[in-house]
């Protein structure tokens, strides 16, 4: 429960209200939970959670989201320190309500984007909106005004590029830095922040011990992205897509959310947060169990305000996604969730993690003892589910080189790929000098006799010495999610021997 | 897909400049290069990590897990040590995913390294082969001690070997014949394990753990030594005085300073006879007086007694040879001599060495663990260190009546950082009142005080000090009795 918690502060907070002593007029009823919290002030604070999101209210003045009083409260329910009652009172009532209205009027109109990916350099945000609202010949004369400013930025670019090999890549070191910012921001004004972004990144290339080959890469890229625009009424439409998402182009949510859906349950594989310009996004990378379809679900907040916390690692829950258009859709959106939350606080404390859930379909890494199936849930073992999802085993993995082929297809879909997340098991973590790789748990030993040696993924280098992973395996078969990249995987999450989710 | 060396020509005529050494469509060739070499991704050979052996202790409760896991990310982290001890000593180990952390603690703190050990459970052993920084670890005991073995259960046949095969001790005395078996604990356990077994061999049968440790005394290191001769003073008596005497003559400082302190608890060994004759000779009784005589030099056979001859900076050596004379007589020769009782004797107006004859014999009730003379001190002066001699119950009334007499400061806090948890009900009451009190008055002060009593009160106490008063500083004593109270139940077995 506590994963839902903003940060370390908050969680603590929580703790210290989630006593009994602290609350006055508690209550709940299926799907909410109410009550009064004494804090410094005078008249107490209201708070309530909705479980069905979840989603929260408090009268605190907190920033944090979801704040120490809600999540203490579900600490307090979770304990089962909160007892039904016949209804909630007026105030939860209300809110109640507000919401039902909200949820209403949001699914009635399109005009909404909220959510949608915001980006502070680019001056187009608040045009998107109106593009959205879809205003006839004024908007079609705006896209056409971008298209064009768009293509007098990209050939600039490619000239830009074409200079850059023609005088040699050997000052780069010196001189290319600066002129990087430059392009960067003439790319803004273009309306092209994706490649804007692209060049803005290019700086840490200069830190490898390769650089030429890197960035004569990354040059190569840049001018395929800038070809590819030019040249995109030659191209699939699926791959037209990628470019122009890459350019910078942005995919209205209602755009994405009215297209097809796929109805999987998606295991909440891990995420990571990353601030840049003042800003924080939250990856969360997905895998659907039926389909085996990867999905990222972007979001964004401030810095220092709270991030999206709908999905937990470590859950599964059962949902729409809706994919943004592209060669190799990874961006999606939740369009739909199905199944509430449970009425009953979850059993242990409430903390996200679990015995594994499935049938004998799914198999589970023991740690002890190699790969055996997975304990069939019967027997009155039910898990329950926290709020906001389904506890989740681990999923079900595949072999490094079945990682390493859905990577080249996804590739061949969009060749600027960086990130994909692949679920690798069973398999044990190995050695290879001062790094390290993950490898099929399977994979034959040599005949003695040889060097022993065993082929594998390598992890990034940047992901140092995976203490934590080791300490799971152990040399044994595990389950690991991980985010590929072109530099090696980075491990995001693994099982442990319960079957418990462990963030690495 | 081009060949590396082709990449490498692409590479050098980049950097050079196409001006100069043309290349037809550079920049789409190092686009198709790169993807290319993405989507062909080969595995990277590495060599296989050997696999850890699988757990014989069963894993702490999920809550306590939990738990820990949140001491470790800085809730109540002053806990962390009485987490670990008490999850040692029910033979638990942690879950494998908090093992680093742990290893990393136990790395910063020698204290922690004995639980550590027993929690870290093979998979702990098996991170430490990989990682130096934990190779601490290694030396731990392990569980076995813990999960139900005791030394005097019996030994493994197999392990069994005739004794007196290398039965030469030390010493100049032949040590009786006692059969010894080997435990494969002690033939192949870590120097933790080791230890635990001599321990605990040395608390059944006294006789056979000292017969165990001669047998092989000339081949421990050092550090073993050292550790081992510690493990007499549990059922110390007359026959362990021939060894110790042998062992007045080892290599290693650290060992005869051991051995003297020991003999020093035996009135009737020689180095206590050794060093009567020579207090007899400093301190003398005229009246009610006690005269007092340093030794005018500290010779070869007081240093082989445990007498350090380089006095400290600041004290002079015939004050510093004093002190360390009283404090390796045995207390026994000073009621038997003066034929007056330790409380007479303490009252005695000593003059101008009255000082070095106090803390001498302060030393030696510590050394001696003496409770008769800790008591008679204590009364003169209340050092903690005396206090830790005392048997608890009257430790903690002395404690009580401290903290109730004296303001909260410095002197106070060391003095109740001297004495053990759990607080009973009487050393609780005083200490719950004084923070009361100096809650109204100095507030500033408190900090140490509510830290030390949540940690040491006995945790049963949550509610009654909760009830106690609704002032914070209480409060904040009763939440972390209240955790302490949850953390240990729930490393209870369920019914």
């Amino acid at each position: 429960m506590l994963a839902l918690a903003p940060d370390a502060s908050s969680e603590k907070g929580a703790r210290s209200v989630s006593t009994p002593a602290k609350w006055s007029a508690v209550g709940s009823a299926p799907d909410v939970l109410w009550g009064e919290c004494k804090g410094s002030g005078s008249s107490p604070y209201r708070a309530c959670v909705d479980l069905s999101e979840p989603a929260y209210r408090c009268t605190c003045p907190s920033r944090k989201f979801p704040c120490k009083h809600a999540l203490g409260l579900l600490l307090l329910w979770s304990g089962d320190g909160v007892s039904p009652a016949e209804a909630p009172p007026a105030w939860v009532a209300e809110w109640l309500d507000q919401r039902r209205v909200r949820a209403a009027r949001a699914s009635a109109t399109t005009a909404t984007v909220a959510g949608d990916e915001p980006s502070p350099s680019e001056p187009g945000a608040a045009e998107r909106r109106e593009a959205g609202s879809g205003d006839g010949a004024a908007s079609d004369r705006r896209a056409a005004q971008r298209e064009e400013r768009v293509a007098t930025g990209l050939s600039e670019l490619e000239r830009w590029l074409a200079d850059q090999v023609g005088q040699g890549l050997a000052g780069a070191r010196q001189s290319a830095p600066a002129q990087w910012q430059e392009l960067t921001r003439r790319l803004v004004d273009a309306q092209a922040p994706g490649a804007a972004a692209a060049v803005s990144r290019l700086p840490r290339v200069l830190a490898e011990e390769d650089w030429p080959a890197r960035l004569l890469g990354e040059y190569g890229l840049l001018n395929l992205l800038a070809v590819g625009y030019r040249r995109a009424s030659e191209l699939p439409a699926p791959l037209r897509d990628t470019i122009r998402s890459r350019v910078g182009f942005p995919t209205s949510r209602d755009e994405v959310l009215a297209g097809r859906t796929l109805r999987d349950h998606w295991d909440v594989l891990g995420r990571r947060d990353e601030e840049q310009d003042r800003l924080v996004s939250r990856r969360v990378w997905l895998r659907g169990r039926t389909s085996g379809r990867p999905a990222l679900v972007l979001s964004f907040a401030p810095v220092g305000q709270a991030l999206d916390t709908s999905l937990v690692t470590g859950t599964s829950i059962d949902a729409d996604l809706a994919f943004y258009p592209g060669g190799s859709p990874l961006r999606a959106l939740v369009a739909a969730r199905h199944g509430g939350a449970p009425a009953e606080p979850p059993a242990g404390g409430g903390v996200v993690a679990g015995p594994p859930v499935g049938g004998g379909l799914m198999t589970v890494p023991s740690v002890d003892g190699g790969a055996v199936a997975g304990p069939p849930v019967d027997g009155g073992v039910v898990a329950e589910p926290p709020v906001g999802g389904g506890v989740a085993g681990p999923p079900v993995g595949g072999g490094v080189r079945a990682a390493l082929a859905e990577v080249a297809a996804a590739l061949e879909g969009d060749p600027w790929l960086e990130s994909w997340p692949v679920v690798l098991g069973p398999v044990v973590p190995a050695r290879r000098g001062d790094l390290w790789i993950l490898t099929d748990a399977a994979s034959p030993h040599p005949a003695s006799g040889d060097p022993p040696a065993v082929e594998g993924m390598p992890l990034h280098p940047s992901a140092g010495l995976p203490w934590r992973l080791l300490a799971v395996s152990g040399g044994h078969a595990v389950t690991v999610a991980a985010e590929w990249t072109p530099r090696g995987l980075r491990p995001l999450t693994t099982w442990d021997e319960e079957g418990q989710v462990v963030v690495l | 897909m081009i060949t590396a060396e082709e990449w490498e020509r692409l590479v050098s005529a980049a950097l050079v400049g196409t001006d100069r050494r043309p290349v037809p469509d550079l920049l789409g060739q190092a686009a198709a290069h790169t993807v290319g070499a993405r989507a062909g991704q080969r595995l990277q050979r590495g060599e296989p990590l050997p696999a850890a052996p699988p757990e014989e202790q069963s894993l702490v409760p999920r809550a306590a897990g939990e738990r820990v896991g949140r001491i470790l990310d800085g809730e109540q982290p002053r806990l962390l040590p009485e987490w670990l001890e008490a999850a040692a000593v029910r033979g638990y180990r942690l879950p494998p995913k908090l093992v680093p952390r742990v290893l990393d603690h136990g790395a910063r703190d020698r204290s922690l390294r004995a639980p550590v050990g027993v929690l870290a459970g093979a998979r702990g052993r098996w991170l430490a082969t990989l990682n130096p920084a934990w190779a601490y670890l290694l030396e731990e005991a392990t569980a076995h001690m813990t999960s139900g073995f005791s030394a005097s259960s019996a030994p493994d046949p197999a392990a069994h070997s005739p004794s007196g095969g290398s039965g030469r001790s030390g010493g100049s005395e032949e040590e009786e014949e006692v059969e010894v078996e080997t435990h494969q604990l002690w033939e192949f356990g870590t120097r933790g394990d080791r230890l635990s077994y001599l321990r605990s061999l040395r608390g059944s049968d006294p006789a056979r753990a000292r017969a165990l440790l001669r047998r092989g005394w000339e081949q421990e290191s050092p550090e073993d030594r050292a550790a081992f001769i510690h493990a007499m003073a549990d059922g110390l008596s007359m026959a362990d005085e021939p060894f110790l005497e042998a062992v007045l003559d080892d290599r290693r400082r650290e060992v005869r300073t051991q051995a003297a302190d020991l003999l020093t608890r035996l009135p009737a060994s020689r180095l206590g006879r050794r060093m009567a004759e020579r207090a007899a000779v400093c301190l003398t009784l005229a009246g009610n007086r006690l005269e007092a005589d340093p030794p005018p030099a500290c010779d070869s056979a007081m240093e082989r007694d445990g007498v350090r001859s380089r006095a400290p900076g600041g004290t002079g050596q015939r004050s510093w040879w004093l002190q360390q004379l009283v404090a390796h007589t045995p207390l026994g020769f000073w009621t038997h001599h003066f034929g007056r009782t330790a409380k007479q004797i303490v009252a005695l107006n000593v003059g101008e060495w009255s000082r070095e004859v106090r803390l001498g014999w302060e030393r030696a009730a510590v050394l001696q663990n003496d409770p008769t003379w800790a008591r008679a001190l204590f009364a003169v002066e209340p050092l903690t260190d005396l206090l830790a001699v005392l048997p608890p119950a009257e430790r903690a009334d002395k404690a009580a009546e401290l903290v109730h007499d004296q303001p909260v400061d410095g002197q106070l806090i060391m003095m109740l950082g001297g004495i053990p948890a759990p607080w009973g009900a009487a050393l609780a009451k005083a200490v719950l009142e004084k923070i009361l009190d100096t809650a109204g008055r100095q507030p500033w002060n408190l900090g140490e005080l509510v830290r030390l009593a949540g940690e040491r009160v006995d945790p049963s106490m949550h509610e009654v000090a909760a009830r106690f008063s609704p002032e914070p500083p209480v409060q904040e004593v009763a939440a972390t009795l209240r955790f302490r109270f949850d953390m240990l139940a729930e490393l209870e077995p369920r019914p």
